[in-house]
């Protein structure tokens, strides 16, 4: 396997990693803002705790994308093709 | 229609590109923002985008200009999804490996710590201090491990990198090592105190199981704190 090759397995498995241990972080995220719009005392609390908690899901979401892309190239990538 | 008819309208090869939002699906073939099945070199046609749009420039407003299509249709992995994210709720509420790991890890490290004590003084109760804290540990360690698999499953998919890696093989290697030395402990109850080979592996792995457990916790640490 030549070196490059075998360098960019190495950099997407640890991409991979890096992504993985980042999405329950977002998720424990949107789950707070979640439970703390529920709690809120005030509509304008509530609404600010609410968008923020939709922006969590969107990281969420773009981290799977990003997950999922690099799983693909990664076994691509394995299994020799370009 | 549902998420795999979706994804057939990607907007390659002169298929038309349809998106998804809040239930709706859209038709955005022929809008210049959506050239090729590609929108801003990062969300693709063929796509559920409700959970990007909180993060885009733009409100679903923009949906309005689109043609809608239909709507989207919920598929048995969905539902599998739905009852996945129950479970992690679950998981989340109860999280039972961070609650069971601390008994092995404490008493892995006590047992060595005990033993060390009583290769220093010669009070046998020390070394039965010892065994019967591996003796609990080792059955600890079963559960913590079903529970670390469990975790493993839900929140990370069994995806397999070097953090989980390390610990299937240290949580596999500590049980083993638990096996072993109440296994012989029980059948040569005087172990501790011979002077024989296996006298020597037994106090060895005894030993070893401290920072065994140590190294198993520095890397769920690298889960809970990653860098």
């Amino acid at each position: 396997m030549e070196a490059k090759t075998s360098e960019r397995i190495k950099a997407l498995e640890e991409m991979i990693q890096v992504v993985l241990l980042a999405i329950p972080t977002e998720i424990s995220a949107y789950e707070f803002y979640m439970n703390a719009a529920l709690k809120s005392t005030s509509d304008s609390s509530r609404e600010l705790f609410e968008s923020l908690a939709r922006q969590e899901k969107g990281h969420e979401a773009e981290l799977h994308r990003i997950l999922a892309e690099t799983k693909t190239e990664l076994s691509e990538l394995k299994r020799g093709r370009p | 229609m549902n998420k795999d008819e979706l994804k057939e309208h990607d907007g390659k090869d002169d298929r038309p590109s349809y998106i998804a939002y809040d239930g709706k699906v859209y038709d955005v073939s022929g809008n210049n923002l959506w050239k090729g099945g590609m929108h801003m070199g990062r969300h693709k046609a063929g796509e559920d985008l409700t959970d990007f749009l909180p993060l885009a420039p733009h409100g679903p407003d923009v949906f309005k200009r689109a043609r809608e299509v239909g709507t989207l249709e919920a598929t048995p992995s969905d539902r599998a999804a739905e009852r996945m994210e129950m479970l992690r709720r679950l998981y989340h509420k109860v999280h039972p490996h961070p609650i069971v790991i601390h008994f092995p890890m404490g008493l892995y490290v006590f047992a060595a710590l005990m033993q060390a004590v009583f290769f220093l003084t010669s009070n046998a109760s020390f070394e039965t201090a010892a065994f019967y804290a591996i003796v609990v540990a080792t059955l600890g360690a079963i559960p913590s491990m079903g529970s670390g698999m469990l975790s493993w499953w839900i929140n990370y998919d069994m995806t397999l990198t070097s953090i989980f890696r390390n610990k299937l093989f240290l949580s596999v290697v500590l049980i083993a090592a638990g096996v072993f030395l109440v296994s012989a402990r029980v059948m040569i109850p005087e172990i501790s105190s011979r002077l024989d080979l296996l006298s020597y592996a037994y106090n060895v792995v005894l030993m070893a199981t401290a920072p065994l457990t140590m190294l198993l916790g520095y890397n769920g640490g690298r889960i809970t704190w990653p860098q």
